[in-house]
């Protein structure tokens, strides 16, 4: 196999943000509410000169306060459940990995939950309460996953990891029913909860999810490299220098704070962190100087059209976008596995 | 060694739990049997359970003091129902038949609620019972009552068996429109022996439900369109359609239902409600006292001052389910409706 360099070249880059930047006009011209593409492209442009906006038409009122906003979540949050993903997979040697598969995702809602049913918030900012506690609960679960996979099992092998997550997202799901059955009245509010719903995503949200996905996105990206030493083995890792107790919790607080963030705003959505990576390593190889920067972009695309899907699908219905996802990607996920079986 | 004696820990935990279970289902039926035994005539025409438990007496019929005659019903799923007399203990699963018997007057003979039944709020000190997926045919048994009252989308077929065979008579009232209401008040009014009553209600919610409909008739203006909202943008959107009573008092008050093209309760895009313009908005999202009040919520939502009942502020928030509920309580929603669409 010839040498091959081992991250993308800038025009490589290039073309993975016009794809995105491509899904993201489709998302947001297309959706439950069919406007003129015309009205929708310049309701955009006046809203991004701050022109007034044409007082007639309907686009203004729903492309910038409703739709734009939910994409721009929408992608966020698909990047970085999918970048999430990639890096547990590689750093636990685990095909299987992944927020939800790993009672992370549970842990983060459990945290969530607690936070509405006994009204923890922070001063000052109403959002905050649920999204700290999320946090807080994602890397909590992940610890003690970890602690109690090491205690039985100091190889970490996939099966070990995989039950103790199956394990500990029971538990989790189990204490957030206590909870709501005892939260009385607000039962109702909190069921939708463990749903999630990208529906009412806000300008604040996104620029929250943002602004993590930049900072831990960036920490993820940059231990690429110790992320091949992992995928090979934790003592592997160890003798070519890598500092392996400080990768890897950099790594875990990295992941437990996108995947608490992307709770807090969206609830759990499964599936998304599974499955794109191992799509995308079937284009770029397993090397994840490659796999990282493509997850964020792959998974900003995949769940972007998994959300146009079921805006649209059976509108003016709305869909659990859970649904589709799962819907989705397992089909493709199964399609791209026989193929490059057969070959 | 430690992890043995966990184990053996956890194992006799499991079998005091089991045996605590099966104590607690043995003990009622047993310390009541004898007086049922004492007051019960040999003449129990119907009892095709009797032998079935070996050893155990299963809980009998205990028919009141004074055994009236007879009563027979027909439940909304065409079985035929007898009991020797009036009930005088009931479980109720669903709110709407909780509502129906307080509304009989019979909140006294509720000896069991499902967990959803908070109206009116004397039944609140009744013992909840769990119903659904989880229904808890033990707890409903040491209650001892004559009838369960229930819907049919709350139980399974082994569930309701379970319960027969237990010498309880489950009447299913399962009202999907106003007219099966009726139905229901008529049914549990002959069980309770509240016959007169019942037709004193249902009279009273046709006449309410008919002077509302001749005065929404008469309105000039143009036909208003309304929006259900009954889950709000941050959980979802979700409304109410046709086949459910939102849809059903709108069309008696002349209203168009914004959302009469979805079928049941469905979760519905928001850009859809911004596009439909509704002329009012009825949400039934619950105050817990903090924060902006779903009203306020309602009216600070991005992109929707375009819609009419933003801009002129008509929204109604119905907090207490009077418009969800097959119970009598539906005319007084259908009549807080109208005053707030059409003003006094």
């Amino acid at each position: 196999m010839k040498q091959r360099r081992e991250g993308f070249r800038p025009a490589t880059y290039v073309l993975f943000l016009a794809v995105t930047a491509a899904a993201l006009v489709l998302c947001v011209c297309l959706g439950s509410v069919s406007l003129p593409l015309k009205d929708t492209l310049r309701t955009l442009v006046r809203a991004a000169l701050g022109l007034a906006q044409d007082a007639r038409s309907l686009a203004p009122s729903i492309v910038v306060p409703v739709r734009l906003p939910r994409v721009l979540c929408v992608a966020a949050v698909g990047a970085a459940l999918s970048l999430c993903g990639a890096a547990m997979q590689g750093l636990l040697k685990n095909p299987l990995a992944d927020g939800s598969t790993m009672g992370v995702s549970s842990g983060a809602s459990l945290g969530a939950i607690i936070a509405l049913a006994f009204g923890v918030s922070v001063p000052g900012l109403p959002f905050a309460g649920t999204t700290v506690l999320a946090i807080l609960f994602a890397f909590g679960s992940l610890l003690l996953i970890l602690g109690v996979a090491y205690r039985l099992d100091s190889s970490l092998s996939t099966n070990t990891i995989i039950l103790l997550g199956v394990i500990f997202s029971m538990f989790a799901s189990s204490v957030s029913s206590f909870i709501i059955t005892f939260a009385g009245e607000r039962v109702k509010t909190i069921m939708f909860w463990t749903l999630g719903s990208l529906q009412g995503s806000s300008y604040q949200n996104a620029a929250v999810l943002y602004v993590t996905l930049a900072v831990c996105g960036a920490i993820l990206l940059a231990h690429g490299r110790e992320l091949n030493a992992f995928a090979v083995g934790e003592d592997n890792a160890r003798n070519i220098g890598v500092y392996v107790r400080r990768v890897k919790l950099t790594v875990l607080i990295c992941v437990s704070v996108l995947i608490g963030v992307c709770v807090s705003v969206s609830g759990t959505i499964g599936f998304v962190g599974l499955v794109t990576p191992h799509m995308l390593r079937r284009l770029t190889g397993p090397n994840h100087r490659r796999l990282l920067p493509a997850s964020v972009f792959g998974g900003a695309v995949f769940l972007m059209l998994a959300d146009l899907l079921a805006r649209t699908v059976l509108s003016p219905r709305e869909l659990p976008i859970g649904v589709v996802t799962s819907f989705v990607g397992s089909i493709v996920f199964v399609y791209i596995f026989f193929r490059s079986r057969g070959r | 060694m430690s992890r043995k004696i966990i184990a053996l820990l956890l194992a006799a935990l499991l079998c005091v739990s089991v045996l605590a279970g099966c104590g607690a289902k043995q003990e009622t039926p047993a310390e009541d049997a004898s007086p049922a035994e004492e007051t019960t005539p040999a003449e129990t025409p119907e009892e095709p359970a009797e032998e079935t438990p070996a050893e155990e007496t299963p809980a009998e019929e205990t028919p009141a003091e004074e055994p009236a005659a007879s009563v027979t019903v027909t439940d909304m799923t065409g079985r035929e129902i007898t009991l020797d007399g009036p009930a005088t203990r009931v479980v109720a699963l669903s709110a709407a038949d909780c509502e129906v018997l307080c509304a009989l007057g019979c909140g006294d003979a509720l000896v069991g609620r499902g967990e959803y039944c908070n109206w009116p709020e004397e039944i609140l000190d009744v013992p909840v019972v769990q119903s659904g997926a989880d229904t808890n045919i033990e707890q409903i048994i040491s209650l001892q009552p004559q009838v369960l009252l229930m819907s049919t989308m709350a139980q399974t077929e082994e569930q309701v068996k379970a319960l027969e065979d237990a010498g309880i008579k489950v009447v299913v009232s399962d009202a999907m429109d106003i007219e099966g209401i009726y139905t229901s008040v008529g049914i549990i009014g002959k069980l309770m022996d509240k016959e007169e009553q019942a037709g004193e209600i249902v009279n009273g919610m046709k006449s309410t439900f008919e002077d509302l409909k001749a005065k929404a008739a008469a309105w000039e203006g143009d036909q208003m369109s309304v929006y259900f909202e009954i889950s709000p943008l941050e959980w979802g959107l979700w409304t109410a359609g046709t086949g459910t009573f939102y849809d059903e008092i709108a069309n008696i008050l002349n209203l168009k239902n914004a959302f009469g093209d979805v079928a049941g309760y469905a979760e519905i895009s928001e850009e859809q409600v911004i596009e439909r313009k509704p002329d009012a908005i009825v949400t039934i999202s619950m105050y817990y006292g903090e924060g902006p009040t779903p009203v306020e919520e309602i009216l600070s939502r991005p992109g929707w001052d375009v819609i009419p009942a933003v801009a002129n502020e008509k929204i109604l928030n119905l907090q207490n389910d009077e418009l969800s509920r097959p119970a009598p309580r539906l005319a007084e929603g259908a009549q807080m409706l109208y005053d707030f669409m059409y003003g006094e």
